[in-house]
C-alpha cells in the first residue's frame, strides 16, 4: 500500500436485496486516496456512487451489505469491524456529509444540541468544552455563532449544508465523504459552499472523496477523478487531464453532454440509451450496449481497468494497454 | 391499471387470507336458509297428522226451480276432521347436543341456526354501511378537496363538528329514541357516526392529488373540472376508498354488535350482537354457558380479522416498503 | 412588421398568505414583469430559486392568475379566461411542458390514454383511424419508435427520458405557437439531457414554434435560446441576446450568476465571488433594488429606488443604476 494513502478500497463488491433479487451496486471497485487529495467520483443515477460512500462509512442499511473485498483506512483493515469499533472511526477519522441537509439533521433539535451530541459522542469532554469546539467550528463556515441556538428551519438551505459541513468537521477527521452536497441549492451558494470546503482544507488538510453527477464541477474543484457507471469504474486520473483527453468512450459521450458557456456553441451529442439495470447487467462491458465504438468482444468479457499512461486508469478493450 | 390491482391484491398472502375468509363469511350468509338446521326463531317441532275425516250427508236448506230448464238447491256438509299434533320443545337454556350443535337459548331457539342466519345480519350491516358511508365520504372529499373554496370551507367545518362528537354516546342516544325497524334505522346511526373520518382522510388525499403534475398537465391540455375529478384524481384513489371501506365495514360490524349488545339496537333481529345481548340478559357468562357467548364473539372477531387482513394487503401493496423480502 | 407573438406588460403576481397572522402579508413571486417574445424565437428565462421564472410560466399558461399588468398573444390581450372556450383557444396556442417526468404522466393511465386527450379535447381528429394515425406521429415525433410498442405500456414502465419525450408528444399534440418548458431536463440523468435538449431544438424548427425555455442553469440557457432574461427576486434584472447577456454581463448579479456556474474549460481554480448573502425573502423584499443587499457596488440610491429598464442598444436591457 501507498505510504500516503489515506484510504483503498480492493475489489470491493457491496449492494443490497431487493424483491427481484440482489442488485450489486459496487461491483468490483478498487480505488486508492492519498491524504490531502480531493477526488471526485462523477456518475449518473443508479450507477451505484452513493452506495460505495455508505459502504466506506460502513452505514450501509439493514438491506444493504458489503458481499467482498476490503476497505483499508490508514492502514487498517475496516470492512469487518462491529459497531463498537467501528465508531471509533466515525466522526473522528472519516466523517459524511450527505446530500439533503433537511433530512440529515434532526428538526426538533436545535444546531447546538446536534453538534455538540456529535462530539460528547465520541469524545470525553465536558459539554461547556464542546459548545466552544461547535461555535468556533460554526464560526469557521461563516455561520454566526450566536445562532447555535437555531433550529434547522430557522436556516436557509445553504446555512443548513453548512452546518452539516461543520458538524462532519468538529472531530476533525482525515477523511471527509461528501454525498451530493450541493445539488439541491442554488447555483450561487453552491459556489460559496464550495469554496468554503476548500478554505477548510487548506485549514485542516483533510481529504475528500466528492460524490456527484455534476461533472463540469468535480473537474474544476478536485485533484482527480473517478468516472463510475454500472458499478464500476470506468476511467480514472487527474481531472484536468480526464477533462481535456478522456480515454473511456463513456467519458466522452459524458464531456460532449454538458453545454458550455464559453466557446462555440455546436450541438452536442450526448449518449444514447440508458443505464443499464444492476439486477441483471449485460454481458462483457456494461457500457457496450450504449457505446458507438463497441465491438463484438466488447460484449463477451469484462474489461479490466489498466493503467493507459502513468496516474491513468481505463476500463476498455479499446482504449490502449493490454488485457487479460 | 384496476385489474392490476386486484390480481395485486390476490396475490399477497395476508389480503388472500382474509378474502378467503370473508368470502366464506359472505357464502354463509347467502346459503344461510340453507344451512341452518332450523328456522332461528322457533323453539319448537310440531308434527300434524291427519288421523280421521268424517263428511256428513247433504242437508237440503232450499230447493227452488227457475224456469223451465234450471233447478237451485242450497245444501249444507259437515265435514270433520280429527288431527294429532305433537309438539316438541327444544330445551330452554340447553348445553350442546345432538339436536342442536351449540345448545338452545332462554326460549329455546337453537344457536347454532341463529349464529348462521345472524351472519346475514351482521354483514349486511357491516358491508352496507361501508357502503354507504364510503360513497358520501368519497363524494363529499371530491367536492370539498377539489372544488374548494366556500364549499370546502362549510363541509369541512361540518365534518369536523361531527369527528369530535363521540361515537359511540351518540349512537345510544339516537338508538333508543328512533323507533327500531328492521336494520335500516342501524345502518344510518352508524353512518352518522362513522362518516366524518373517512372524509377527513380523502378529502386530504384529494388535495395531494389535486397538485401533483399530471392534474396540472391535463387542466393544461384543457380537460374540463369533471373529467379531471373522475379521470385523472379518482383512479389514484382507489387503493385508499378500498381500505376505507373495509375499515368502515369492520367498525360498522362492531358497532352493530355493540349496539345490540346493549339493547339500544333492534334487539328481535337476530343477529351476532343480539345473540350476545341475550347471553348477557341471561347470566350466560355467570353460568359458564360458553356456547351460547363465544361463537357469536368469535364470529365477530374473525370477520373483523378478515377486514384487517384484507386492509394489511392493500397497505402493502400501496406502500411497497412495507413489504418484506 | 410585428414579429411578437407574446408580450407581457408590467405583470406582477402576489400571493397572499393563510393564516390569521398573515393577514395583509403577500409574497411578491412577481414584479413589473415585462419582456416580449418573437415568433419562432425561444427566450431563456434564468433564475436561481425563488426568483420568479416558474411562477412567470405559470400565469402565461393561465395557471395563476394575474395580479396586475397585461399580457398580450399576437397582439390581444388574454388572460384571465371567461369561458371555456377562451381556455380552450388559448390552450390551443399556448403550452407548457412540466419539469418532473415522473410526477406529469397519470401512473394509473396508458400512453395511449394519455396521449390521446388532447386531440379528443381539441378535436383534431376526424375519426378513429385518423386519430390513431395522429399518435402515432406523436410517439415516433419525439423519438419513441415503433410507437405501437409504447402505446400501451404505462408510465412506470418507461424511462425518465422516455417519459419527458411522452411528456413532450403531449405538448406538440395541439400543435401549438408557444410552449414554456419549465425546466424540462433538470431531472433527468446528465448523458439524457442533452438528447432531449437537441430534439427539443429540432422540433422548435420543424415546427415553427416559440419557445420560453425556463431553467436555472445558465450554461444549458446558452445552448438552447437565442435571447435570455435573468431574473432575481421576482423581477427582471438583465435582458438581451444571450452571447452579449452571457459574454458581457453587465448586472452584477449576472456578474455573480457567471462566476458561479461551473466553467471546467477555463482551466483555472475559479477565484473567490465578491457577493455575500443568500436570496432574500419575497414577503418583505428588500427596498429599492432587489439585489441592494448583496450588490458589492451597491450605492445610497440603489436602498431608495426601484432602477427602471435601461436600454444601452441592440435589444440588451438592464436593470441597473450603473449603467
Amino acid at each position: 500500500m501507498h505510504a500516503d494513502a489515506i484510504l483503498e478500497l480492493r475489489n470491493l463488491k457491496a449492494g443490497y436485496a431487493t424483491n427481484a433479487g440482489f442488485v450489486r451496486a459496487v461491483d468490483d471497485v478498487s480505488l486508492t486516496l492519498h491524504r490531502g487529495e480531493f477526488l471526485g467520483i462523477a456518475g449518473e443515477s443508479g450507477c451505484g456512487k452513493s452506495t460505495l460512500a455508505y459502504s466506506i462509512m460502513r452505514l450501509l442499511r439493514d438491506n444493504a451489505r458489503i458481499e467482498s473485498g476490503s476497505i483499508i483506512f490508514d492502514g487498517t483493515d475496516i470492512t469487518s469491524l462491529d459497531e463498537k469499533a467501528m465508531n471509533e472511526y466515525r466522526w473522528t477519522r472519516m466523517a459524511m456529509v450527505f446530500q439533503s441537509a433537511m433530512n440529515a439533521l434532526n428538526p426538533v433539535l436545535s444546531v447546538e444540541e446536534q453538534l455538540v451530541d456529535a462530539v460528547l459522542a465520541h469524545k470525553q469532554v465536558t459539554r461547556a468544552d464542546a459548545k466552544k469546539t461547535a461555535m468556533e467550528m460554526l464560526e469557521l463556515v461563516d455561520i454566526n455563532p450566536e445562532r447555535i441556538a437555531s433550529y434547522p428551519h430557522q436556516l436557509s438551505g445553504g446555512m443548513r449544508q453548512r452546518v452539516m459541513i461543520a458538524m462532519a468537521l468538529l472531530l476533525k477527521p482525515d477523511l471527509l465523504i461528501m454525498d451530493e452536497p450541493t445539488t439541491a441549492l442554488d447555483v450561487v451558494v453552491q459556489r460559496s459552499i464550495l469554496q468554503k470546503i476548500e478554505e477548510l482544507r487548506r485549514i485542516f488538510g483533510f481529504s475528500v472523496i466528492f460524490i456527484t453527477h455534476d461533472l463540469s464541477l468535480l473537474v474544476e474543484i478536485s485533484d482527480s477523478l473517478a468516472i463510475m457507471y454500472a458499478g464500476k469504474i470506468c476511467e480514472y486520473g487527474p481531472s484536468r487531464e480526464v477533462y481535456a483527453s478522456p480515454d473511456h468512450p463513456y467519458t466522452k459521450g459524458l464531456m460532449n453532454a454538458f453545454p458550455t458557456l464559453t466557446g462555440p456553441i455546436s450541438r452536442m451529442g450526448g449518449i444514447e440509451g440508458q443505464a443499464p439495470s444492476l439486477l441483471s447487467p449485460p454481458p462483457g462491458c456494461r457500457f457496450a450496449p450504449r457505446c458507438s465504438v463497441a465491438i463484438d468482444a466488447c460484449t463477451k468479457e469484462v474489461p479490466l481497468l489498466q493503467v493507459t499512461s502513468p496516474g491513468r486508469l481505463c476500463a476498455c478493450r479499446l482504449c490502449g494497454g493490454n488485457h487479460e | 391499471m384496476i385489474r392490476d390491482f386486484f390480481k395485486t391484491l390476490v396475490k399477497n398472502r395476508k389480503s388472500l387470507s382474509g378474502l378467503v375468509l370473508l368470502g366464506f363469511f359472505v357464502l354463509v350468509a347467502l346459503f344461510a336458509p340453507l344451512l341452518a338446521p332450523y328456522p332461528p326463531k322457533t323453539d319448537r317441532i310440531e308434527h300434524t297428522t291427519l288421523i280421521e275425516e268424517n263428511k256428513s250427508d247433504p242437508e237440503v236448506l232450499n230447493e227452488e226451480a227457475e224456469g223451465q230448464n234450471r233447478e237451485k238447491s242450497v245444501y249444507t256438509v259437515t265435514i270433520t276432521q280429527k288431527y294429532e299434533k305433537t309438539t316438541e320443545y327444544f330445551p330452554t337454556r340447553a348445553k350442546p347436543s345432538k339436536d342442536h350443535i351449540l345448545g338452545t337459548n332462554h326460549a329455546g331457539n337453537d344457536l347454532f341456526s341463529q349464529i348462521i342466519m345472524g351472519t346475514r345480519v351482521s354483514l349486511f350491516v357491516g358491508l352496507a354501511t361501508g357502503l354507504f358511508v364510503t360513497f358520501i365520504s368519497l363524494s363529499l372529499a371530491l367536492l370539498s378537496g377539489y372544488l374548494g373554496g366556500i364549499l370546502d370551507d362549510v363541509i369541512s367545518f361540518v365534518t369536523n363538528v361531527f369527528l369530535v362528537i363521540p361515537g359511540l354516546p351518540l349512537m345510544i342516544v339516537i338508538g333508543t329514541y328512533v323507533p327500531m325497524h328492521g336494520v335500516l334505522p342501524i345502518i344510518l346511526i352508524l353512518s352518522l357516526t362513522s362518516w366524518p373520518y373517512p372524509t377527513r382522510l380523502l378529502r386530504s388525499q384529494v388535495l395531494t392529488l389535486k397538485n401533483r403534475d399530471f392534474v396540472r398537465a391535463s387542466k393544461m391540455i384543457g380537460e374540463r373540472t369533471s373529467f379531471l375529478i373522475f379521470r385523472e384524481i379518482l383512479p389514484n384513489m382507489i387503493s385508499i376508498v378500498m381500505s376505507e371501506f373495509f375499515t368502515v365495514s369492520l367498525s360498522a360490524i362492531l358497532g352493530e354488535a355493540t349496539l345490540e349488545f346493549i339493547g339500544v339496537g333492534n334487539i328481535t333481529v337476530v343477529s351476532w350482537g343480539t345473540i350476545l345481548y341475550w347471553a348477557q340478559a341471561n347470566g350466560a357468562i355467570l353460568m359458564g354457558a360458553w356456547w351460547w357467548f363465544l361463537p357469536p364473539g368469535l364470529l365477530i372477531a374473525l370477520t373483523g380479522t378478515a377486514f384487517v387482513l384484507i386492509n394489511f394487503g392493500i397497505d402493502e401493496i400501496s406502500n411497497p416498503r412495507l413489504r418484506k423480502r | 412588421m410585428n414579429n411578437v407573438i407574446l408580450e407581457l406588460k408590467h405583470v406582477s403576481k402576489h400571493f397572499a398568505l393563510s393564516g390569521l397572522r398573515n393577514i395583509g402579508k403577500v409574497v411578491h413571486a412577481m414584479d413589473d414583469v415585462s419582456f416580449f417574445l418573437n415568433k419562432g424565437e425561444s427566450l431563456a428565462l434564468v433564475g436561481e430559486s425563488g426568483s420568479g421564472k416558474t411562477t412567470t410560466a405559470s400565469v402565461i399558461a393561465g395557471m395563476y392568475e394575474k395580479t396586475s399588468g397585461e399580457i398580450y398573444l399576437d397582439g390581444q390581450p388574454v388572460l384571465p379566461f371567461k369561458t371555456r372556450e377562451a381556455s380552450l383557444r388559448y390552450k390551443k396556442k399556448v403550452q407548457m411542458i412540466f419539469q418532473d417526468p415522473f410526477a406529469s404522466l397519470n401512473p394509473t393511465h396508458t400512453i395511449r390514454s394519455i396521449l390521446e386527450r388532447p386531440f379528443l379535447i381539441h378535436k383534431l381528429a376526424g375519426s378513429t383511424r385518423e386519430l390513431e394515425a395522429m399518435l402515432c406521429d406523436s410517439l415516433e415525433m419525439v423519438g419513441l419508435s415503433p410507437a405501437k410498442e409504447y402505446l400501451h405500456r404505462f408510465p412506470h414502465e418507461l424511462s425518465g427520458g422516455q417519459r419527458q419525450r411522452v411528456n413532450i408528444a403531449r405538448t406538440f399534440a395541439v400543435s401549438p405557437e408557444i410552449i414554456l418548458a419549465d425546466e424540462p431536463t433538470s431531472m433527468l440523468d446528465v448523458s439524457i439531457r442533452i438528447g432531449i435538449m437537441n430534439m427539443m431544438l429540432d422540433l422548435k424548427e420543424k415546427k415553427h414554434v416559440s419557445f420560453l425555455y425556463i431553467t436555472h442553469d445558465l450554461a444549458g440557457a446558452r445552448y438552447m435560446s437565442t435571447r435570455i432574461a435573468v431574473m432575481y427576486a421576482g423581477m427582471i434584472m438583465e435582458i438581451g441576446p444571450t452571447e452579449e447577456v452571457i459574454a458581457n454581463a453587465v448586472h452584477p448579479y449576472v456578474q455573480l450568476l457567471k462566476a458561479s456556474a461551473p466553467a471546467p474549460q477555463e482551466g483555472v481554480r475559479k477565484a473567490a465571488i465578491p457577493a455575500k448573502g443568500e436570496i432574500p425573502s419575497l414577503v418583505h423584499p428588500p427596498s429599492g433594488c432587489r439585489f441592494h443587499t448583496r450588490c458589492p457596488y451597491a450605492k445610497k440610491i440603489c436602498s431608495e429606488e426601484v432602477p427602471a429598464m435601461r436600454d444601452i442598444g441592440n435589444g440588451h436591457l438592464v436593470r441597473c443604476v450603473l449603467v
